[in-house]
């Protein structure tokens, strides 16, 4: 009995914070597991409808996609290879877009006319055709004012137009985050439009902007599988079609490519999380 | 002694509105002027047309010898607004510190994008400043790591930095905590005593009665009495004004009891 008393004295106790606290954090960590559980499980059940398995229920007889896995091994490194051009077109189209989109929401603040029209009808027209379409008419359509480009640069000429279009409405958003008190302070101090525009506003509304670009980014990964459809710019989508009409192995040559594709998206989604707590941590 | 800021004829209106109405106000060099009155009397714009975060409809407005009228109008006016903002420091009720920037960094942005400065003679400066204002151990911190009270000062140490001839200050704590006032209104009382001329909008009944040289009351758009606090404290000649203090006396009574 007194070892007992003794030995239960050794004990810190808990407090009642601790004891709650503890049981949210089980109750979050339960939650995450069973998620992480049901995510394997979804994986499973993909790869075995992949897997060309044959089995019967009752009298019937089933048999899931069987993959022509020798193909697979032969052309992995091919069609691999594309998903540096796929970052690559992605990457230099994101920063077309941005600073495009960034000169279409100052344009939709100006108090001059044209400007202000010439921002607002870009946006209209972009948005308002396909972004399969615009790929082909940069591609056909410049050769006939003289200016050839690439294939590659007529792609992100393209995309990076499109997504300006729509970006504008993050930069907007973005400009319109700044407060009428930091402008006023900034008047305040005798800063020009122009050093007020600068120095304080676009700096806030860039930092405004950066978790939306990631995003865009994101999307852009795999809408950059419609410049294949110029037939020059050797990413992964151009690469899978090619090798999977060749030797008719289109569905493999697609399945490899949408797994590129999925990864390079969770990775990317990834740091962009990663990106996203560290400027919220900035903020406030 | 001549006017450091003399505002003549000054009219406003926010559409059909006529919130300010012929005012004339001067105020000369080291005096502190306290303007109150009721929420919408106008105190808030009167003070914001000095430097021309609002535009007055009619009037003229003079600091420092630079006089800008309705009259003057394209780049010429342009030039002489920002004259006049470069003669005249302002504080906010919201404080609005540059969020993206250390607080040592807010009070260079001034001396260094409008006046041009080098870099260490802003930063000499701006170190002198947070000095004067208490907080020169909070340089490297971000905004967002301040109290209230420290955001203001800070706030004040960055108009105080464009060395103006004078310090606005619109409702400097209102937007505070009570506990958080104090200290600022220490920094604002310190500046008053090394002889700054300050014109302030505000509700602390208190500070004006004690630090301001004169106390200006405005009543929807109309300067209705200007007087010396202990005037206008013991003997307020308007209606008005009467209430204005009565109010802040029944106040001052149940903090107190």
């Amino acid at each position: 009995m007194g070892i007992l008393n003794m030995h239960r004295k050794e004990i810190p106790k808990k407090s009642q914070a601790d004891l709650l606290f503890e049981a949210q954090v089980r109750v979050k960590r339960r939650f995450m597991v069973q998620v992480g559980l049901s995510w394997v499980i979804f994986l499973s059940f993909i790869i075995f409808l992949f897997s060309g398995t044959t089995f019967t229920i009752g009298t019937r007889t089933f048999s899931t996609i069987a993959l022509d896995t020798e193909f697979i091994r032969d052309n992995l490194r091919f069609i691999a290879e594309g998903a540096g051009q796929t970052i690559y077109v992605s990457v230099l189209s994101i920063c077309l877009a941005t600073i495009l989109a960034l000169l279409a929401a100052l344009g939709r603040l100006s108090k001059v006319p044209p400007v202000y029209a010439l921002s607002t009808f870009y946006v209209s027209l972009i948005r308002g055709t396909p972004l399969y379409l615009q790929v082909f008419f940069f591609f056909l359509a410049l050769p006939q004012l003289g200016i050839v480009l690439s294939g590659l640069w007529a792609g992100v000429l393209a995309l990076g137009l499109n997504y300006g279009a729509y970006m504008s409405e993050i930069f907007r958003a973005g400009l319109s985050s700044v407060g009428k008190g930091q402008r006023e302070a900034a008047m305040a101090l005798g800063m020009t439009p122009r050093q007020m525009m600068g120095r304080i506003v676009i700096p806030q509304a860039l930092r405004f902007a950066i978790p939306p670009t990631g995003n865009e980014f994101i999307a852009m990964l795999k809408d950059s599988a419609l410049v294949s459809a110029t037939g020059f710019v050797h990413e992964l989508m151009w690469r899978a079609t090619k090798v999977g009409r060749a030797q008719f192995n289109n569905l493999e040559a697609l399945i490899i490519a949408a797994i590129f594709y999925w990864v390079m998206t969770l990775v990317f989604s990834a740091l962009q999380n990663r990106l996203e707590t560290r400027l919220s941590k900035g903020d406030r | 002694m001549s006017a450091i800021v003399r505002i003549s004829n000054l009219d406003k209106y926010f559409g059909r509105l006529h919130v300010l109405t012929d005012i004339n106000l001067e105020v000369v060099p080291q005096e502190v002027v306290c303007i109150i009155g009721r929420s919408g009397s106008g105190k808030s714009t009167l003070l914001r047309c000095i430097n021309f975060l609002e535009e007055p409809s009619a009037g003229e407005i003079e600091v420092d010898g630079l006089k800008v009228s309705a009259s003057i109008r394209g780049k010429a006016r342009r030039n002489a607004i920002r004259d006049i903002r470069l003669r005249t420091g302002m504080v906010f009720q919201e404080f609005n510190l540059f969020p993206h920037m250390s607080v040592l960094d807010n009070i260079m942005e001034g001396p260094i994008t409008v006046k041009g400065m080098d870099r260490g003679r802003a930063r000499q400066i701006a170190e002198m400043n947070l000095e004067r204002v208490g907080l020169l151990n909070k340089r490297t911190e971000f905004p967002n790591c301040l109290s209230g009270g420290q955001k203001q000062r800070v706030a004040i140490a960055r108009a105080l930095a464009m060395e103006p001839k004078v310090m606005l200050f619109d409702e400097p704590t209102s937007a505070l905590d009570p506990e958080l006032i104090g200290e600022v209104l220490e920094v604002m009382r310190k500046l008053a005593h090394e002889g700054t001329t300050m014109l302030l909008v505000t509700h602390e009944m208190g500070f004006a009665k004690d630090v301001a040289d004169r106390v200006v009351v405005l009543h929807e758009g109309i300067v209705i009495e200007q007087a010396s606090p202990a005037e206008i404290f013991s003997n307020p000649r308007d209606p008005q004004t009467r209430a204005l203090i009565d109010r802040y006396r029944v106040g001052q009574a149940s903090q107190q009891a």
